[in-house]
């Protein structure tokens, strides 16, 4: 053996001390990754702008306060939008490709509720950019639109004082919308955290146009949400025999509605306020017909509510437009409604309709309600110079200068969606622009809010209109053909169970149960977070250069030894990194 | 011990026996048996190794020559496309002077898509700088794993050990099993010339500018020419504790053989029983059986060749435009020397059988033909179907 560990055999090898750290192979490369966080599609489409990407990676790791946080940042309505927001981001998330949406709405609520208890620490002047100090708003109206302006204004270190013509805060949301849709303790909740920031309100406290010649010279601005209130009115005969279905909402959560068990119900319109009035009819023990003038598809409810509302045994009578009214002898009221037919399609996408021609058809009820709209209560009068922005409408001239929010002003800005969340929006949007206004002056407002805009569409961020993280986000938004589909899973999609259309007729408890916790984490976990990196190191792990460094929890390319391979770009799963030409 | 073990068993023992510390391996037909034993003994604990799952072959050998410049023994196994795939690395494991074994189940390359035996894919590695040798049952295959660790280690050169797919892979034969210890006195645990250490870094593999690198080649060259004087005295330090020897060639009654057959791999033992049989009838035929095939045994050849007039090479590979690859390899050799007229067959590829009677064909054509034609004949075409 001796003879065999004495064997001398040539070895000739290149090894060197001084390392290759000397090679600087990053000089050869014409083209290097760079991170750069880009736009995700649920949070352009959210008229609030919250960051979801950001707060389901929060709640994925279990962390449901800093979520809460999160939403709070942009949407001081947690549990009220995790109910009834008809919700556009997931419509527009990346994961409906895949296996179906991202349950953004459901992990909402659940945040709303779980994190009641270690809620974030108060926001008040969170948002302080100095040139709120001092300054006095008034805020006219106590809904959404008018409750989130007084929000924002409060963080932004104003003074507001609220003013709402109702004994109580929170508008449709608390006289318009169902129990069973949104529970009167969730809105509680959400309203207190408002008032909470120091927010004067004043309820009872009905105010018109005439308050502004009167009062308002002593403030410093005026916003001026006082939405729709008084709903349209039938122009048929006997229209005085319907009633008004926001007033039978109203006296419902107010437990003032009149029994209707065994009552024929009518519900003339086609929004969300007929479906409601139709349910709402049918848990006080009536049977509820729906009459809409168009058909199904046409209608302005969302459709799953109208699909809830049939589930439960809702009729709905399609293409029937209400001719006449008129009282019978037996109490009852007969509704003549002339059978209507496709005329076309509008550029709206919706059906336009015409008589058929045919006799009217006479359908007996006990009780009529119209819900086909509402129009301001007062004429507020928009100057035709007011700055029209995405979601409000802003008199820069006005002395004091006011903003028109929401509803109200959607007459000026025909693209404005009249829903919920987009009057929280709209409300965001005029504390940005007034804060712009006192703190850059008139001429920059347009930028400012411009600069504070979420992708290309127009809903605004606090967090970038103070210069946060957010803002510096590339306004690209991230499709599914830019992630990588190697790291896409498929899970599935949960919400919470649902009460059988039978149980939930019977009362106005929730339709839905909430997320458990762990099937929460488990939704948000699916969430790919487009365009936002969450730290899943891919690009480090791949990197054959080792030209990936982490310090301090940052990840940073080292130019002097990346070749531009892009390998890190195409392992990213998000869409969190770019490849772009060096900048010398 | 006497166990009765595949010959994909026989190897993956052998390479627990040698206490690998790193095995990688991807998947692929014929090979894929070996490696699903040792991932079966890295997990019990029979091994104390670790098995690295990789997508491709490429990474497999990339990541037993990144754990063998860390200074431990390692263990792969291929065939055919996963040999194919590690071209750029099986490169890269010699001039790196890493002692790599791996197991190389011959297979034919697609396409048409054939899993069974045929030379071509280990041949096509020639010049890798790999020491290969080719492996008769399921003993020798064995055997010749462990002398590959012993012989790799001392020149600082990766081995392959070739068995023939399916014939030898997945054949059930009586293989005596060495003990730990017998072996643990045969191979020492491994001592590596050179190894990363991270507190010492250096970088292997730099920049070798051509003042260098003729040389470093040169240094390659030497180490084949070691491993041929080496691989003797490894035997024989093997048949001291087994009793078993191999050789760099088997010369099965050649003395006085005036014809003699060539080849390498399983079909060996097929020409033992006519080689017998002929001799039993009078005629002086011999067998020559390459085990060694790089380096290559030119000067065992010759010596064992003797009086022989003709020589009959069977290769199971094809050198397209060149023909079969042994025996041009085996004429080289005789090349100036006084030695047989070497007659080449092509026989047996992509599984092809070779079968006592092919080979008997194969002598006959041989004995009867004075001069060899100057292309390769291929054995029990089917003219027909080429005619069409």
């Amino acid at each position: 053996m001796s003879g065999l560990r004495s064997a001398r055999v040539s070895l000739l090898l290149p090894r060197s001390h001084s390392l290759t750290d000397a090679n600087k192979t990053g000089s050869w490369s014409f083209i290097q990754p760079r991170y750069g966080d880009k736009t995700a599609p649920c949070g352009e489409a959210c008229p609030c702008a919250e960051d979801i990407p950001r707060l389901e990676s929060l709640a994925a790791r279990g962390l449901y306060a800093e979520a809460l946080r999160a939403v709070l940042e942009e949407n001081p309505f947690p549990a009220t939008c995790g109910r009834v927001c008809f919700h556009p981001c997931e419509a527009r998330c990346n994961r409906a490709e895949l296996d179906g949406a991202v349950a953004i709405n459901a992990l909402e609520r659940f945040l709303s509720d779980a994190a009641r208890d270690a809620e974030a620490p108060s926001l008040a002047g969170s948002g302080a950019s100095g040139s709120g100090a001092g300054k006095r708003v008034a805020v006219l109206g106590g809904g959404p639109a008018g409750l989130s302006a007084a929000y924002f204004l409060a963080r932004l270190g104003f003074s507001c004082e609220l003013l709402e013509a109702a004994p109580e805060l929170g508008g449709l949301l608390r006289y318009g919308i169902p129990a069973y849709r949104l529970p009167p303790e969730a809105l509680d909740r959400d309203i207190e955290r408002i008032t909470r920031l120091g927010i004067a309100a004043r309820t009872g406290a009905r105010v018109d146009a005439s308050f502004l010649a009167r009062e308002a010279a002593g403030y410093d601005a005026v916003v001026v949400a006082c939405g729709k209130s008084r709903p349209e009115r039938l122009a048929l005969p006997g229209a005085e025999l319907a009633g008004d279905a926001l007033a039978f909402l109203a006296a419902a959560r107010a437990d003032s509605a009149p029994s209707l068990a065994g009552k024929r119900v009518a519900v003339i319109g086609g929004g969300n306020g007929a479906v409601d009035a139709a349910r709402t009819a049918l848990r006080l023990g009536a049977s509820a017909t729906i009459l809409y003038r168009r058909r199904r598809e046409d209608m302005p409810a969302f459709a799953d509510e109208l699909r809830g509302a049939l589930d439960e045994g809702v009729s709905l009578r399609e293409l029937r437009a209400p001719a006449s009214l008129a009282r019978r002898g037996d109490g009852s009221i007969l509704l003549a409604a002339e059978p209507m037919r496709l005329a076309g399609i509008g550029p709206d996408g919706r059906g336009r309709v015409e008589r058929t021609g045919s006799p009217a058809e006479e359908l007996a009820f006990d009780a009529v309600y119209a819900a086909i709209g509402a129009a301001p209560d007062e004429a507020w009068a928009i100057p035709a110079s007011s700055l029209k922005l995405g979601r409000c409408a802003i008199d820069l001239a006005g002395s004091p200068p006011r903003a028109y929010l929401g509803d109200l002003a959607s007459a000026s800005l025909p693209a404005l969606a009249e829903s919920v969340a987009d009057a929280i929006g709209s409300g965001k949007e005029a504390a940005i622009a007034l804060d712009a206004l006192f703190s850059k002056g008139p001429g920059r407002v347009e930028a400012e809010v411009e600069r504070s805009r979420v992708g290309g569409g127009p809903s605004v961020s606090l967090g970038a209109y103070l210069g946060g993280e957010r803002g510096r986000r590339s306004r690209r938004v991230v499709a599914y053909a830019d992630l990588n589909p190697d790291y896409l899973e498929r899970r599935e999609r949960e919400l919470g169970p649902e009460l059988s259309p039978a149980e939930a007729a019977r009362g106005f408890a929730e339709l839905r149960a909430p997320l458990s916790p762990s099937s929460a984490i488990a939704q948000a976990e699916r969430c790919f977070s487009c365009g936002l990196c969450n730290d899943c190191d891919n690009c480090r792990t791949y990197c054959p250069e080792v030209a990936v460094r982490l310090s301090g929890g940052r990840r940073a390319v080292d130019t002097d030894y990346c070749k531009g391979c892009g390998i890190c770009v195409t392992e990213c799963p998000r869409s969190a990194m770019s490849m772009e030409e060096p900048v010398s | 011990m006497m166990r009765v073990l595949e010959g994909s068993q026989a190897v993956a023992e052998a390479a627990r026996l040698a206490r690998v510390k790193v095995v990688s391996a991807y998947p692929i037909t014929p090979q894929t048996h070996i490696v699903e034993e040792l991932a079966k003994f890295c997990s019990d604990g029979s091994l104390d190794g670790r098995f690295i799952c990789v997508e491709s072959e490429h990474s497999a050998m990339a990541s037993v020559i990144g754990a063998a410049s860390g200074g431990v023994r390692t263990f792969t196994a291929s065939s055919s496309h996963g040999l194919a795939l590690m071209h750029e690395m099986l490169h890269w494991a010699s001039a790196a002077r890493l002692p790599i074994v791996m197991a190389e189940v011959n297979r034919a390359l697609g396409p048409g898509w054939n899993l069974w035996m045929d030379q071509t894919d280990s041949l096509a590695q020639r010049d890798t700088g790999w020491i290969q040798l080719y492996c008769e049952d399921g003993q020798e295959a064995l055997d010749s794993t462990l002398q590959a660790y012993r012989l790799a280690e001392l020149v600082n050169l990766p081995v392959m050990v070739v068995l023939d797919a399916f014939f030898l892979s997945h054949t059930y034969e009586p293989v005596d099993e060495p003990s730990q210890e017998e072996v643990d006195r045969f191979l020492p645990p491994f001592e590596p010339k050179f190894r990363l250490d991270v507190a010492d870094p250096y970088v292997l593999g730099e920049v070798a500018p051509p003042y260098i690198y003729m040389e470093m080649r040169r240094s390659i060259q030497s180490a084949m020419e070691s491993a041929l004087c080496l691989l003797p005295e490894v035997e024989e330090e093997f048949a001291g504790i087994f009793g078993r020897r191999h050789g760099l060639v088997d010369a099965y009654r050649c003395e006085d053989a005036e014809i003699v057959l060539a080849m390498a791999g399983t079909a060996a033992s097929t020409a033992r029983i006519l080689v017998d049989e002929l001799r039993a009838a009078g005629r002086r035929v011999g067998l020559l059986r390459i085990r060694l095939f790089r380096p290559f045994p030119a000067q065992a050849i010759r010596a064992a060749l003797g009086p022989a007039r003709k020589l009959a090479v069977l290769d199971r590979n094809c050198s397209f435009g060149a023909g079969g690859i042994f025996a041009q390899e085996i004429r080289a050799a005789l090349c100036g020397h006084a030695g047989p007229a070497v007659y080449s067959y092509v026989a047996g590829l992509g599984g092809r059988d070779i079968t006592v009677e092919s080979l008997r064909g194969v002598y006959e054509a041989t004995r009867d033909r004075p001069e060899p034609p100057t292309e390769s004949v291929w054995v029990g075409l089917r003219e027909e179907i080429l005619c069409e």
